[in-house]
């Protein structure tokens, strides 16, 4: 009985340290700029996808993959930021909302039409061993995703709270007038912050694709919508609230798998969004007035 | 001499609702100046155009006799010395006492120098120093006051824009806070004040606008202004 809850919870760690990193990223966005970003899980898939391509051989092989997933991230993040978001800011939500949906049934189709409507098997970037931790055993893929999303969200909290540029992100999160008056260019940081929300997601999603051995066009939609409930579940108070939801929904998803139907596990998501919402509108750690 | 700061027939509308019409105003290096009016007479309207926070319909707002504020974004304009203290304060209320006070000092490179800033803001207010690691939002609204001025202080600013610094605190602290306008001006720095405590006010200005839905409908230095029936009646409890 033990052993199967600590297997499940670690699995559920394993899994929501990826959506803790979408999710950050979809937090980032509408924190910082006001904006919903779908087009946010699809960066993910771009990453996913440029990790694939750019892949070498050899025990460097994985490290370029990683590198390759967060320069095709940010690159699709820029042109996103230049082409859609920064002209649009600043008017009604709906439309960067609608924009970046655009943007996002654009990459999606997009890379169907390359590299087709079905799953890619990944390159074999890391070896196929389990690792034995205490009574849980986990691949050595799973023990490496996990270790690089908890240092991208470590990075960012840091990042956010230790950091002059970063302590100006949270100052426009909360009130992006006073902080320009203060001589924050809010352009600048709004540029940055979706730069690395996109930069860390393609990382992710190269140790994502590595770890189940798989790329997929439309891999985007299922991580985007568990990130974005994470988002709304949390709050966008506190970027770590975000960290902490997206985990535990990764552990309650692996426990309704383990335990009663893996059928049911994707439903979860939005079982706990509806109850939190219901009794908690601002999220459980609460939100910035807009 | 040339005005530190100079607005000439301003006009800003939020949508199609008119909040300022006409307005033109200065001030010199080294004075106090006091906006006078009630709620929604364009007080802040004005002094949020200034920092390049809105646009204006028309109108000019000249800096130093050579900047054209209104060519200029807000973190631009900051980098020229002005400095703001906003209506209720406007403390980012998640960072904590230490972390706004910092960011007073974003646009100075030298990290040193703002480091030194707090660290004299918190020698003269010994009860931020205390609170240095809780969240703004947690603290009295005397003590926010103090964090809002501190905060524009470490700026180093040559104009100072304070909106309503007296709203919302109570009486004993209302008079600390102008007692602190007066030592900020001692300082060499130009202060530009949007009061509705009238009486206050004129203690430390010498140049008085009185503002009425959104245009300047009397001004002049405050030892003339104050009889002025109209202030007399609206401010100051008088007879008209």
């Amino acid at each position: 009985m033990m052993p199967l809850l600590l297997q499940q919870i670690a699995n559920g760690l394993v899994i929501g340290s990826t959506y803790a990193v979408v999710a950050l990223g979809f937090s980032l966005a509408f924190t910082v700029l006001r904006v919903i970003n779908f087009a946010h899980p699809d960066i993910f898939m771009v990453g996913m996808f440029a990790g694939l391509v750019l892949a070498v051989p050899g025990p460097w092989g994985f490290v370029v993959a990683l590198g390759a997933g967060a320069l095709g991230a940010a690159a699709v993040g820029y042109a996103l930021e230049r082409t859609v978001i920064s002209p649009l800011r600043g008017r009604d939500v709906l439309m960067t909302l609608i924009g970046t949906l655009g943007v996002a049934i654009m990459l999606e189709n997009g890379m169907a039409l390359i590299a087709g409507p079905d799953p890619v098997s990944y390159p074999n970037l890391l070896p196929r061993e389990f690792v034995d931790i205490g009574p849980v055993t986990l691949t050595l893929r799973q023990v490496v995703n996990f270790a690089i999303c908890l240092a991208l969200l470590v990075l960012v909290s840091l990042y956010v709270r230790a950091t002059k540029f970063g302590r100006a992100t949270r100052a426009i999160a909360e009130r992006p007038d006073v902080a320009a008056a203060f001589g924050v260019d809010v352009g600048r940081v709004c540029q940055a912050t979706i730069l690395i929300a996109s930069a860390m997601a393609g990382v992710a999603a190269v140790s994502v694709g590595a770890m189940y051995g798989s790329a997929h066009a439309f891999v985007g939609l299922l991580y985007g919508l568990k990130a974005f409930t994470c988002m709304l579940v949390a709050g966008n108070r506190y970027f770590e609230g975000v960290m902490v939801v997206a985990l535990g929904l990764g552990i309650i998803e692996a426990l309704v798998t383990g335990y009663l139907s893996s059928s049911l596990r994707d439903a979860v998501a939005f079982f706990v969004l509806i109850g939190v919402l219901l009794f908690r509108p601002n999220g459980l750690f609460g939100s910035y007035a807009t | 001499m040339t005005p530190l700061l100079s607005v000439s027939d301003l006009a800003v509308s939020y949508g199609a609702v008119p909040a300022v019409a006409g307005v033109s105003l200065e001030i010199f290096p080294g004075e106090v100046r006091v906006i006078l009016g009630a709620n929604g007479a364009g007080k802040t309207t004005i002094i949020k155009t200034v920092l390049g926070l809105l646009r204006p319909r028309r109108g000019t707002v000249r800096y130093g006799g050579e900047h054209d504020l209104l060519r200029l974004k807000p973190h631009q304009i900051r980098r020229l010395g002005v400095a703001w203290v906003p209506e209720g304060r406007q403390l980012w209320n998640t960072l904590s006492v230490i972390d706004n006070l910092r960011m007073g000092g974003f646009a100075e490179r030298d990290a040193k120098a703002v480091d030194r800033r707090v660290d004299e803001m918190f020698e003269r207010f010994p009860r931020l120093r205390e609170r240095r690691d809780q969240v703004a939002g947690s603290l009295s609204g005397g003590e926010q006051q103090m964090v809002a001025i501190a905060r524009a202080l470490i700026a180093a600013p040559k104009l100072l824009l304070m909106d309503e610094p007296s709203l919302g605190l109570a009486p004993i602290i209302v008079r600390d806070v102008f007692r602190l306008v007066r030592d900020i001006n001692a300082m060499g720095i130009s202060i530009l004040m949007v009061e509705q405590n009238a009486r206050q006010a004129l203690r430390v200005a010498s140049w008085a606008y009185l503002l009425e839905v959104g245009a300047i409908v009397d001004s002049g230095p405050v030892s003339e202004i104050a009889s002025h029936s109209r202030i007399q009646a609206i401010f100051l409890g008088g007879e008209a």
